[in-house]
């Protein structure tokens, strides 16, 4: 199973890699581009979200500050989009410091609100102060290479899929995640430090957000608070982790390209009725609750994970155990 | 600037209290669900679009209307209570997380439904109280307060007196009391939790809606109006401590002065970000509200 997961996983990302090399089309790179964003987005969400337990509605605050920083930095301060490019990662970590402070301290609900209602107040400050352009948004030097910004894009999202997959499936730290969102009383009775643990995942949250915000501001050469601060970010992280599977990395990626996939069809067929596509979005929040609260991914997946676990921890005692771990998951199916 | 100071402290007292309405209801709900109902500013939107609506078919006040709209809105609370509680109740997954996605979602397809529906355009109710207004002179203070709202203070004192007889009073308030202290024992003590949270659910959408009829005549309607009466009641509400209701009317009233400080003083636009940085100070410096008795 693993090893097939393995190939799967190699192909996938040897076909991503090779693949503007055989397709020219400016529109698909494009497509393809931002696809591959928004999954970076929906693992980096899924960290505080689905490991931690902490619901950050507000997920989009942070794309559009990363956007903001580089594309201020960018033409107020005149530097290098590579200079500036690590300030949009750490001005998102820096709001999270801040914004996480008083919140994380209390109950989740506190914190998905709290914010929610944050991303509310940035995006009427950069409606309102006079460097980011306020309504008119902010034209950037413009780059025209789709080439380079979708490479650019898939390693980024490639570097932060590798980090985040060691240090939440591999490491002890997402134990410790894992272990607050079922029950922070508990994680804190066994010597853990709950709240120093939720500020580093809401830091590592954002950081590759921020990032994420500062390409695509200089991929798109335009932003302004409506497209990168706006509702539409956040809510589509929801409901691609959501829908996806929180609290694994390959459940918000699924999630992500199908709901990628599924709204490019949408605006590009049925581009009239684009408010039609936030009813939609909101539905399938909601149905997904209902009735695949594990998302698709634990769904298709949890079962047969949940079945192999208690066969795998005696493993290295004897032969026996060994071959009974790989004959289980022959009865799952 | 001084001289607009009374007027200011006025028009945040008369609407501060409106808001105590909205935040009581929301509150109580939280305390006997336990989840915190996201589409709330939608449910203040449908109840102003409601008003907006029946008043231009009718030409009737929408004043009349209160009845109607808080009959009307207990019952599509009553109808989607079960499924929260179905989503609250759940085995997979996080429940209480579940339970706050959930109401997201319906918040966004609220939002979606009503874009389509009524646009980007923004109006206001017309109401009989919407022209006059009272002015202060003969007691020495330069302070005009317009019909409407003082008509909307009366509704809120009326809407927060019913609710506290029927919590203090009443059977149904014994057990809703009950089921927010500890679910299980009230249940235990022949509480049905279901029907009470549904009875709740509907009482708390009902005067949602019918505090958006209100709104919708003192300020304006718009379908986005929804967001940021979701700030504000959650803000009320954290700021009175988290299931602390006598803690409410006294947020409500300092949201309502730092909405009309903003309009007369500064740019409104700002408010959000005004209130928004109260909360962050207050939640710094007392994580459980004003008072510390939140939970």
């Amino acid at each position: 199973m693993k090893n097939r997961g393995a190939t799967i996983l190699a192909i996938l990302v040897a076909a991503l890699l090779i693949l503007p090399l055989v397709v020219h089309d400016t529109f698909v790179l494009r497509v393809l581009t931002e696809g591959v964003m928004w999954i970076g987005l929906a693992i980096a969400f899924d960290v505080i979200a689905g490991y931690t337990g902490y619901l950050n509605f507000g997920h989009g605050a942070f794309f559009g500050i990363g956007a903001y920083t580089i594309g201020i930095l960018m033409m107020q301060a005149n530097l290098p989009f590579w200079a500036a490019l690590p300030a949009g990662g750490v001005a998102a970590a820096i709001v999270a410091l801040i914004a996480g402070i008083p919140t994380l301290r209390l109950k989740g609900a506190y914190f998905a609100i709290a914010t929610w209602a944050l991303s509310r107040a940035i995006q009427q400050l950069a409606l309102n102060v006079e460097f980011t352009g306020g309504p008119d948004g902010m034209r950037l030097e413009a780059f025209l290479n789709p080439q380079f910004f979708y490479y650019l894009m898939l390693i980024t999202v490639g570097v932060t899929f590798a980090i985040l997959w060691y240090l939440l499936e591999r490491a002890p730290f997402g134990l410790k995640l894992k272990a607050i969102r079922e029950d922070e009383e508990g994680a804190k009775a066994l010597g853990l430090n709950p709240t120093k643990l939720k500020m580093q995942s809401f830091i590592l949250s954002a950081l590759p957000t921020g990032i994420l915000g500062g390409i695509y501001a200089y991929w798109i050469t335009f932003i302004d608070p409506s497209s990168t601060l706006g509702d539409l970010v956040s809510d589509q992280a929801v409901v691609m982790v959501v829908f996806g599977g929180m609290g694994t990395l390959f459940g918000p990626a699924l999630g992500a390209i199908l709901i990628f996939a599924f709204k490019t069809l949408f605006w590009a067929y049925l581009s009239d009725f684009q408010l039609l596509y936030l009813i939609i979005l909101g539905a399938l929040i909601a149905i997904s609750v209902i009735f695949i609260p594990n998302g698709l991914w634990g769904t298709m997946f949890k079962r047969k994970a949940d079945a192999t676990r208690p066969q795998h921890q005696p493993e290295p005692a004897s032969e026996p155990a060994a071959l009974s771990a790989v004959a289980a998951p022959e009865e799952g199916n | 600037m001084m001289e607009l100071l009374p007027q200011a402290l006025t028009d945040g007292i008369l609407l501060g209290g409106i808001y105590i309405t909205i935040a009581i209801a929301f509150s109580l709900t939280y305390g006997v669900m336990h989840v915190i109902d996201f589409a709330v500013g939608e449910w203040i939107m449908f109840g102003a679009f409601t008003g907006y609506y029946l008043n231009k078919w009718t030409g009737l006040d929408p004043f009349l209307f209160l009845p109607v709209i808080f009959v009307l809105y207990f019952g599509v609370g009553y109808v989607i209570q079960p499924v929260i509680h179905r989503v609250l109740s759940g085995t997979k997954g996080n429940p209480f997380l579940m339970g706050l996605v959930f109401t997201f979602g319906l918040a966004i397809m609220f939002r979606g439904l009503a874009l389509t529906a009524f646009g980007f355009y923004s109006n206001s109710i017309p109401s009989a109280f919407s022209e006059g207004s009272f002015n202060l002179e003969p007691l020495g203070l330069t302070v005009t307060i317009p019909t409407v709202r003082l008509v909307g203070l009366g509704y809120a004192l009326a809407i927060t007196l019913i609710l506290h007889y029927l919590l203090k009073k009443t059977n149904f308030g014994l057990g809703v009391r009950a089921l927010a202290q500890h679910k299980d024992a009230a249940g235990l003590m022949g509480v049905n939790s279901k029907r009470t949270g549904s009875y709740v659910y509907g009482i708390y959408v009902g005067i949602s809606a019918m505090t958006g009829v209100l709104l919708g005549c003192i300020l304006s309607i718009g379908a986005q109006m929804g967001n940021e009466y979701t700030i504000f009641a959650f803000f009320v509400v954290v700021l009175a401590g988290m299931g602390y209701l006598a803690g409410v009317p006294w947020a409500a009233l300092l949201l309502g002065l730092v909405q009309s400080i903003f309009m007369i003083y500064f740019n409104p636009s700002h408010t959000l970000l005004a209130v928004f940085a109260i909360l962050y100070i207050i939640l710094l410096i007392s994580p459980r509200g004003l008072f510390g008795k939140g939970v």
